[in-house]
């Protein structure tokens, strides 16, 4: 990566202001996809020193800074306490110990990559989203979002939570990126689901869900049901690492067996 | 640019482009030790200690390691002629290429971890990749030395 600047600002405001000068000058949260994504960069504004690497327990909320390493959560109690530790569940599978010490969460949110394990698990978590200069929304409206980012994401935002969960990542290899992700949270017997890696970004079966949360009784049949109304209502592509059909029979699979377990 | 930190406990101040990775510092100041093979933060080759903590110095800008602790293997030299020795014992060296890498994750782990079971050694190393040896091998070698070093 070719990079003409480089800025460690000591305050928010000092890197959004930076971020503004030019299209071409660049956040770094972890800097590890953005090396193999980013030829040359103007500014590279380096996001270490904000003080946005803390989980905070805010009593009904965790609030995460965008900062944070995939490792720091995935040893955090909160975290592992948070809806049967389903981000732990995901994170742990990503590459491995030295990445995730610089991978941060707030970079691959803002990323929004398609072959993200994260973003699944923080879909059906209802994640919010809090934005510098001012800003907030859920994760689901910012993954519809299209262009390029002119605001810094500072926090993740999840609600505590501590129904059951699934996480499935299916890959080649031990360190792969995924083939297909899903997720499934489940709280009263409401269940939320998403499936990620189609190869699109991660996204909510929400007819599925509905399907299931609105049964009077949890039956084999509506398990059945719902990941069949899964596969129909998300769109699923081929790529070089699977084909359509193939994601398909995944997804309906894994989202079939993670309802069996959370609702059992 | 000047970026001063202390590699293997002695202080160094270094000049390097805005851009520049720590694994091509640490290799333009003669640390050979540390491996560039994919240079795409996937095979572990480069893995450095910063402030204790195992990091992929090819996607580690040097910049942030101002102020801060680099360790490399030439920084744990007595501990890796021992692990060496049990990485033998089980026939799991062959080019090297990697152990240096792995060596510094070992060191990472021992620190980390208490008591690992065999799950948590593998997911500790699973992204140190050795295209010589398999793993089993090496993870028998890893196993014998901690259980050696408790």
């Amino acid at each position: 990566m070719e990079v003409a600047h480089y800025l460690k600002p000591k305050t928010l405001k000092e890197a959004y202001d930076a971020l503004l000068q030019s299209p071409r000058n660049v956040l770094l949260a972890g800097g590890l996809w953005l090396k193999r994504s980013t030829p040359s960069v103007e500014t590279l504004i380096d996001l270490d020193e904000l003080g946005l690497d803390k989980i905070e327990d805010e009593g009904d909320y965790v609030k995460i800074g965008a900062m944070t390493t995939l490792r720091q959560l995935e040893l955090d109690p909160l975290i592992k306490n948070l809806q049967e530790g389903l981000i732990v569940k995901a994170i742990s599978q990503i590459v491995g110990v030295a990445f995730r010490n610089s991978a941060t969460i707030g970079g691959s949110v803002a990323g929004r990559y398609s072959f993200s394990d994260i973003l699944t698990p923080l879909l059906v978590l209802d994640a919010k989203l809090v934005f510098y200069p001012k800003e907030e929304m859920s994760l689901q409206d910012f993954l519809n979002l299209k262009g390029k980012l002119n605001s810094i994401l500072t926090h993740i935002v999840i609600k505590k939570t501590r129904g059951l969960s699934f996480f499935k990542k299916v890959k080649i290899t031990a360190i792969d990126f995924p083939i297909l992700n899903v997720a499934i949270s489940e709280e009263n017997k409401k269940v939320k689901i998403a499936v990620g890696s189609r190869p699109a970004v991660s996204a909510l079966a929400q007819r599925a869900a509905k399907l299931v949360n609105n049964a009077s009784e949890i039956t084999d049949a509506i398990c059945k049901e719902a990941s069949q109304i899964a596969v129909e209502e998300l769109i699923f592509n081929s790529s070089v690492t699977a084909s359509e059909e193939y994601r398909k029979l995944l997804a309906k699979t894994y989202i079939y067996r993670g309802l069996k377990e959370v609702l059992k | 640019m000047k970026v001063s930190f202390i590699l293997n406990g002695k202080p160094l101040t270094v000049d390097v482009a805005p851009g520049e990775y720590l694994v091509d510092t640490l290799r333009n100041n003669h640390v050979l030790s540390v491996k560039k093979a994919c240079n795409e933060s996937s095979c572990g080759a480069c893995s450095v200690l910063v402030d204790d903590k195992v990091i992929l110095s090819c996607s580690y800008l040097t910049q942030r390691v101002e102020g801060k602790k680099v360790l490399t293997v030439e920084g744990i030299q007595k501990e890796a002629d021992e692990l060496s020795d049990y990485f033998s014992d089980q026939g799991a060296d062959q080019c090297g290429f990697c152990n240096t890498g792995l060596a510094l994750t070992i060191h990472a782990l021992r620190k980390e971890l208490k008591n690992p079971t065999d799950e948590d050694i593998k997911n500790f190393v699973v992204a140190n990749l050795c295209r010589c040896t398999g793993y089993q091998a090496q993870f028998l070698a890893i196993k014998n030395y901690l259980e050696a070093k408790k």
